[in-house]
């Protein structure tokens, strides 16, 4: 009796460790209801918090579909910040419409992410290495191409100092970044990489070079192949978000997505344990943005002073990376 | 010198479900060589670990010339002069700092207070001397732990066991990894710390034949409990030895059975690769025949097998199936030729461990399972399920994952993975490592059952005595090359050592 008792108590505890990011969201949301109940949970503060978190949950996908065959992107958010360059000089300096800015950015950052496969694949550099390298070639190059100033409208084209071709933002390009369209495409993009790592055999012989690189390759898989694919997926992910940053603010400012690198891998990490899953996964990664996202509106809410709230974000992201590695070293 | 006596009285261990131990009695004195044997979960490694201090939650009591110790860690233990060497040499070893300091490593972490700079000379010095008891001249001690090969490797380790106070070294399947010359010379170091230095060793291993060559007694374990410990005498047989482990009488050689061959379907013209451990080997095969490849630990077999899967490049020679001639730079090539290799390493390697069963199963045939690339799910459970029941893999359910099954389980997975690929040729590297004796006939049935429906199976292994009782031919690898084909029904396990230490004159029948 007494083994089957102490298996039962084990049995909670592990549910609550593998539920540990939902439940920490479930808590956010009563304590701040409780707070500040009418004003927290209005319909239009709901939809604040989904703006909010729609960003780092595109960026969190990408590197969702990094890491689950064990890669690494220190540069996601560096090209990023190219990729919204791309899109708003295509727009305005050169008058493509905009779908064809659209197409031109996904373009423009998939073959920029060759370079990345290059040396990561052909080169054998560790990723995080050869990733920490490119961040600053990626800053750079964005840089050297919109002549170190934002792209916005009224700026000449730098480099020319031709007149831009568009002088106004139309109203559709806004609407990427405004609701609802900016959260269909989060919750289209966090759909899309749910299915195809769960339900697709190419998903699944990602997670399996996750789990063991060695013997996913000995039992056929192409592991080469398929670590280019997860790339070519992460850049299209890398395009879209940076598109997000540059119609939510209108303009492409120099840098615009390079602080979003860190939240998104948050959200990744947060999000890797939930419902017991252990590795990084599109559903838990909406959570762990998700978390991050509703803390901070929150605890802005209850007027916390902005400048300290990055340490309470901190320190609450700290406690869900806790519980979901508590379990770990038991196994 | 003053003979100690290391004793347990009624130790028990129960982990969750299971009684891991039961009151053992088991003793052990300085100065002799003492072998412990038993099938694999019969609780060798779990009573030596309650020795060394790594099992705290023992009941029943431990005592060393007579009087009650605490074993209730580690480094209890090391103080009173128990010192373990574990199988997994690599968990043990800091790969990237020099010998010295892997062989001085406990003396720098425990004896150095106060003193915060580090005496190069001396440790290095020390550290010879160490080498020096043991009569180790090979290795040098600024070179970095890496860059040794896997017996010097235990070398060190048992350097830094004897470092510190030493009664009794435990040396858990010391040799499992080891050739037989490195073989030898482990012996030869054991001998000498019983002579030179008094300790006593306990010894596990898997391989009877090595226990009857160098133990003076051996203790026989079986479900967590002592079944006896007798004396090695030239009577001594591993036929009793296995009887004892298992509890009943054992047929030594597996039957034989006769599978009817085909015709002549695969061929390997003078491949040449494995990182330049395989230099021209040429073999043919039948349709349902068994070879088998001998050879020493070194001899290139493992190269040779991955070479033709593709896992090295292949610098030199062709493959040819069917009378197609192979292109094969990846794995995944050799397998859209169906070509199947369980390796060696099948935790690191052959299964996903971290996904459940239902996966693994059906992982090398994924697109088989599949609508439009995407997995139909009742599909590959079914597949699980057929193999689950046809292997006898012992699983609670289909979605376990991998890690948790034992290892006669686990290779039966990573065999089963490549049955639902349906491939020609089957190349398994070594698959009964580790695995005990009942398992063991469960695998080779398999293997037979394959060889029945038709494929031709390529057996690596440096167990010559399995490679006789399974294969049909056999041929000898030496250094990169076949040194001779021999067919299994003619020939003797002598004849295979013959030319597996690089016999190149026929062998004469003694």
């Amino acid at each position: 009796m007494q083994t089957l008792e102490k298996n039962s108590t084990q049995k909670v505890l592990h549910f609550l460790l593998d539920w540990a990011a939902v439940i920490a969201l479930v808590l956010c949301f009563v304590v701040f209801t409780a707070l500040k109940g009418s004003f927290f949970m209005s319909p239009g503060n709901m939809v604040n918090i989904l703006l909010a978190m729609s960003i780092t949950t595109v960026f969190g996908i990408a590197a969702t579909v990094t890491m689950a065959p064990d890669g690494f992107d220190m540069s996601a958010c560096t090209l990023a910040s190219c990729s919204a360059y791309v899109f708003v000089s295509m727009y305005l300096w050169y008058g493509l419409s905009l779908f064809m800015s659209i197409v031109m950015c996904i373009v423009v950052t998939l073959i920029m992410y060759q370079l990345t496969m290059f040396l990561i694949l052909v080169c054998k550099i560790p990723d995080m290495l050869a990733t920490c390298a490119l961040m600053f070639v990626h800053q750079g190059l964005g840089q050297w191409y919109i002549g170190g100033g934002a792209v916005s409208t009224g700026m000449r084209v730098p480099h020319t100092g031709a007149a831009p071709a568009r002088t106004a933002l139309s109203e559709a390009f806004s609407n990427i970044g405004r609701s609802p369209y900016i959260i269909i495409i989060m919750l289209a993009c966090v759909l899309a990489a749910f299915i195809f790592l769960n339900y697709t055999k190419h998903g699944r012989f990602l997670y399996a070079m996750g789990g063991n690189k060695q013997a996913a390759k000995l039992s056929g898989i192409n592991v080469k192949k398929y670590r280019y694919l997860a790339g070519m997926i992460t850049a299209v992910f890398i395009a879209i978000g940076g598109i997000m940053v540059a119609a939510r603010g209108s303009s492409a400012q120099v840098g615009c997505c390079d602080n979003y690198l860190m939240q998104a891998l948050a959200a990744v990490f947060v999000g890797r344990s939930v419902g017991g899953a252990e590795k990084p996964n599109a559903l838990g990664t909406l959570v762990g943005a998700m978390l991050v996202s509703t803390l901070e509106n929150g605890l802005t809410i209850c007027a916390v002073p902005y400048y300290i709230l990055p340490a309470v974000k901190g320190a609450v992201l700290a406690l869900a990376l806790m519980a979901a590695y508590a379990g770990k070293k038991e196994q | 010198m003053d003979q100690i006596t290391l004793e347990t009285r009624k130790v028990s261990i129960e982990f969750p479900g299971v009684k891991a131990l039961s009151d053992v009695d088991f003793q052990v004195s300085t100065g002799e060589i003492r072998a412990l044997v038993g099938a694999n979960g019969a609780g060798k490694s779990t009573l030596m670990k309650v020795l060394a201090g790594a099992n705290p939650s023992y009941q029943g009591e431990v005592l060393l010339n007579g009087e009650v110790v605490e074993l209730r860690d580690p480094s209890a233990a090391k103080k009173l002069g128990i010192q373990i060497v574990y199988q997994e040499v690599d968990t043990a070893l800091i790969p990237t700092l020099s010998v010295a300091e892997n062989v001085m490593l406990n003396d720098t972490v425990m004896n150095t207070r106060g003193r915060p700079v580090i005496n190069w000379s001396k440790m290095r010095q020390e550290a010879r001397e160490v080498l020096g008891r043991l009569n180790i001249k090979n290795i040098n001690a600024r070179t970095l732990v890496q860059d040794l090969s896997l017996a010097q490797k235990q070398m060190v380790l048992i350097a830094r066991a004897i470092q510190s106070q030493c009664s009794f070294l435990i040396l858990d399947e010391p040799t499992a990894p080891l050739s037989d010359t490195e073989t030898v010379e482990l012996f030869r170091i054991v001998r000498h710390l019983r002579d030179t230095e008094n300790i006593g060793v306990i010894f596990i291993s898997h391989r009877i034949h090595e226990i009857i060559q160098i133990c003076h007694q051996y203790t026989v374990m079986r479900n967590g409990e002592i079944v006896g410990t007798r004396d090695v005498t030239a009577e001594t047989t591993s036929k009793e030895i296995v009887e004892m482990m298992l509890g009943r009488t054992f047929e030594e050689n597996f039957p034989k059975e006769q599978v009817k061959l085909g015709e002549e379907f695969f061929e390997v013209k003078d491949l040449a690769g494995g990182d330049g451990k395989v230099n021209g080997v040429s073999i043919h095969m039948k349709r349902g025949e068994i070879i088998g490849i001998a050879g020493l630990v070194g001899a290139g077999k493992s190269e040779f097998c991955k070479t033709l899967f593709g896992g090295y490049k292949q610098t030199g020679g062709e493959i040819i199936l069917n009378g197609k001639r192979l292109k094969i730079k990846t794995p995944s090539d050799a397998v859209r030729e169906r070509i199947a290799l369980v390796p060696e390493e099948r935790r690191k390697e052959g299964v996903l461990v971290n996904e459940d069963v239902s996966f693994n199963l059906s992982a090398a045939s994924l697109g088989k399972f599949c609508v439009a690339s995407f997995v139909n799910k009742a599909k590959t459970d079914a597949n699980a399920r057929k193999y689950v029941e046809q292997l006898g893999i012992k699983t609670p359910s289909i979605r376990q994952w991998v890690r948790n099954l034992s290892g006669g389980n686990q290779q039966k997975v990573a065999v089963g993975k490549w049955l639902a690929a349906d491939c020609d040729v089957y190349i398994f590297d070594e698959p009964t490592k580790g695995v005990d004796v009942g398992a063991k006939q469960d695998i080779f049935r398999l293997i037979y059952d394959i060889a029945k429906a038709g494929n031709g199976v390529i057996y690596a292994s440096c167990e010559n005595s399995e490679l006789l009782s399974i294969t049909d031919r056999v041929y000898v690898m030496y250094d990169g090359r076949i040194m001779a084909e021999l067919v299994t029904a003619d020939t003797s396990e002598d004849e295979i050592m013959h030319y597996s230490v690089g016999g190149t004159t026929a062998y004469v029948k003694a």
